[in-house]
């Protein structure tokens, strides 16, 4: 399975959010990354075709998707940013209404329903109104609900948010099993999230991709660019506002630990450390909140 | 598609805002028939008078003596037995009221004195045959749910407004993602919100009948209308209809003024970014062809008095012509309902097919 973008451009009037993306994904896990505004969320909605591209396509195995119609979607998972529910339906509601707009049959749709309730750790809240789900439970309901076609593609947009580590290690194992033979697309602002399990990163930003690659590969791009260092802990806010710092740590000898990324050690005897993800994405994103 | 139906009527009907309306469209239905009923009054002239129950009954007693098809010689009889005569400086024989076969003699057949005013039955209603019998209860029954049918319209807004652009907040990215979020879905919340609408139709409708049979029981049914108190003369159906029939009309009105203001507030609910602003928009067409300077005697008002508006205040719907056979121009509120109905739905379905999430 191969879907493809192909000079895929979104405009909101003057602002270009999507901006001539040519992208090839075949099966496997993909993490995008970006600071807000990058068209992560954009990207995703283009290839869900619930927005139209200002210009150019997106292609499956060499079919345009906007004419395969209820074929592709068939196909797709999705689950939004922000995602919507009705407040007054059960968990098992909600699957099952999601699962007649999605076409499966009576049968199936409870089994598969029931299934992934146990699966995403609601089995036992199947009874109650989605309205009295705490944050994390809901978004669980929503991975659930993006699961229930057994989609060939599943595009995630934020699904760790809300997540507590154990929910968030247990949605790991869930889209690792299941990723085999199928095209995952999840956006994060939590890297470590996507750096267990995406095989390939797609970096984005203004609206193009600026990295694609295997989290390995793409981070050797900043070998030699991540250092740590200590420093006095009374001084570490000072420097930490003055450098790019990917991580602060104290010690108990009242020296802090920084992990800094740049071009030149930030201090005499910065030590030079392997880069990761989060090293790559402030190097790309200059410490903003992503 | 019936599966998604079925949810589409549980979203319906388990919204706060939509329960709370209906109970109160069932709440105004019970107050208003129940005041109607005990505010009813009669005087049957030889000293017994009543309100309520009381009412009713001396009401439907007196007219039982003149029922039947209204001859001059009944005039006469009921001029006699029951309008109060006055003298020059007394109050007009007309102001007053005893109970409603007075009135309605009165109003038609006697002068100011309370006598007779020289008119004849051909005089005042041409060669129609009038059967009389006691209609005062069914004509206040209908009075009442043009009051009640019009803020039932509200109702169906406030139920139907929701429903496509209250998925523009986050479920509709699911929805339109989703192999039949284009189609079957977008069909099936059309064909909830009417089978929603038939059924509080009908529910409506049952209890406020329920609650005239219960007051006024079934006499008088198959009696003329044109044969009513002095208060549903002015502004009233000038054709010979009996109530049973002008009944079946406003029930028939009631049904396709449900179905044409859900296709109205469909288009609305597909085309805004959310439900109040869709409310609004549909109240403001719904209640549009009142306030246009159309009065029934223009030949627009044909056209004008389909809209659903006119379905719910029907008696001007009601007044446009007489038909070959009998039936009434407002039979065409049949097929303009189901222009609106399927006019709203289809253009409803585009919209949300191809609105675009933001």
């Amino acid at each position: 399975m191969e879907l493809k973008t192909v000079g895929l451009t979104k405009r909101y009037g003057p602002k270009t959010a999507v901006d001539r993306l040519s992208v090839t994904l075949t099966s496997g896990v993909y993490g995008l990354l970006g600071s807000n505004g990058a068209g992560k969320t954009t990207l995703m909605r283009l290839i869900c075709t619930v927005q139209e591209p200002t210009s150019g396509k997106i292609m499956l195995d060499g079919e345009p998707v906007r004419e395969m119609g209820e074929e592709y979607r068939d196909l797709l998972g999705y689950l939004p940013q922000h995602f919507g529910y009705y407040p007054d339906f059960t968990a098992l509601d909600f699957l099952l209404y999601m699962a007649a707009v999605k076409g499966l049959p009576d049968r199936a749709a409870k089994k598969r329903s029931r299934e992934l309730l146990e699966a995403v750790g609601l089995a036992g809240e199947s009874r109650r109104k989605v309205k009295t789900f705490s944050g994390g439970m809901k978004q669980r309901l929503g991975i659930a609900q993006a699961m229930l076609n057994d989609p060939k593609i599943l595009i995630l947009d934020e699904p760790t948010a809300g997540l507590d580590p154990k929910e968030r290690v247990r949605f790991r194992n869930l889209i690792s099993a299941f990723s085999k033979d199928r095209v995952v697309i999840l956006s994060t602002h939590i890297v470590s999230d996507v750096e267990f399990i995406a095989e390939e990163i797609i970096l984005m930003k203004a609206g193009r991709v600026i990295q694609f690659g295997k989290p390995q590969d793409i981070t050797a791009e900043i070998d030699g660019f991540v250092w740590e260092c200590g420093v006095p802990t009374s001084q570490a806010e000072r420097y930490a506002a003055s450098w790019n710092v990917s991580n602060l740590r104290n010690e108990e000898n009242g020296t802090t630990v920084l992990r800094v990324i740049g071009e030149r050690p930030p201090v005499a005897g910065a030590v030079q450390v392997q880069p990761n993800l989060e090293d790559l994405f402030l190097y790309y994103f200059g410490g903003n909140e992503g | 598609m019936k599966k998604l139906i079925g949810f589409e009527l549980k979203k319906l009907f388990s919204r706060r805002l939509t329960q709370a309306a209906f109970a109160l469209v069932l709440l105004l239905s019970f107050v208003l028939d129940f005041s109607t009923y005990q505010n009813k009054y009669a005087f049957d002239g030889a000293g017994r008078e009543g309100t309520g129950k009381e009412a009713v009954e001396i009401d439907k007693e007196v007219v039982e003596r003149y029922a039947g098809v209204l001859t001059n010689e009944k005039v006469q009889r009921m001029l006699a037995d029951l309008v109060p005569k006055t003298g020059e400086d007394e109050i007009n024989a007309l102001y007053i009221y005893h109970n409603a076969t007075q009135s309605a003699i009165s109003a038609r057949f006697a002068d100011r004195y309370g006598s007779w005013n020289g008119s004849t039955v051909a005089d005042v209603f041409g060669e129609e045959e009038v059967t009389i019998g006691y209609v005062d209860g069914w004509l206040s029954v209908s009075r009442d749910l043009v009051k009640i049918l019009i803020f039932f319209s509200l109702f169906l807004m406030v139920m139907t407004a929701p429903v496509f652009c209250g998925e523009y907040g986050g479920v509709d990215q699911i929805l339109l993602a989703a192999r039949y979020g284009r189609t079957k879905c977008a069909g099936a919340k059309a064909v909830a919100c009417v089978l929603a609408a038939l059924l509080t139709t009908t529910a409506v409708l049952a209890l406020n009948l329920a609650m005239a049979f219960a007051f006024y029981g079934g006499e008088g049914l198959d009696c003329s209308i044109l044969f009513a108190q002095m208060t549903y003369i002015e502004g009233g159906i000038p054709f010979n209809l009996t109530c049973g029939t002008m009944l079946a009309y406003q029930t028939l009105l009631a049904f396709t003024g449900a179905l044409g203001v859900v296709g109205i507030t469909l288009i609305f609910s597909a085309a805004c970014k959310n439900p109040m602003v869709a409310l609004a928009a549909s109240a403001v067409v719904y209640g549009l062809p009142v306030l246009l300077p159309v009065s029934e005697t223009n030949p627009l008002f044909r056209l004008v008095g389909l809209f659903p508006t006119y379905h719910a205040q029907f008696v001007s719907l009601m007044s446009v012509e007489q038909l070959g056979g009998g039936a009434l121009y407002a039979l065409w509120a049949v097929p303009a309902a189901a222009v609106l109905l399927a006019g709203g739905s289809v253009l409803a379905r585009g919209i949300f097919t191809k609105h675009q999430v933001s």
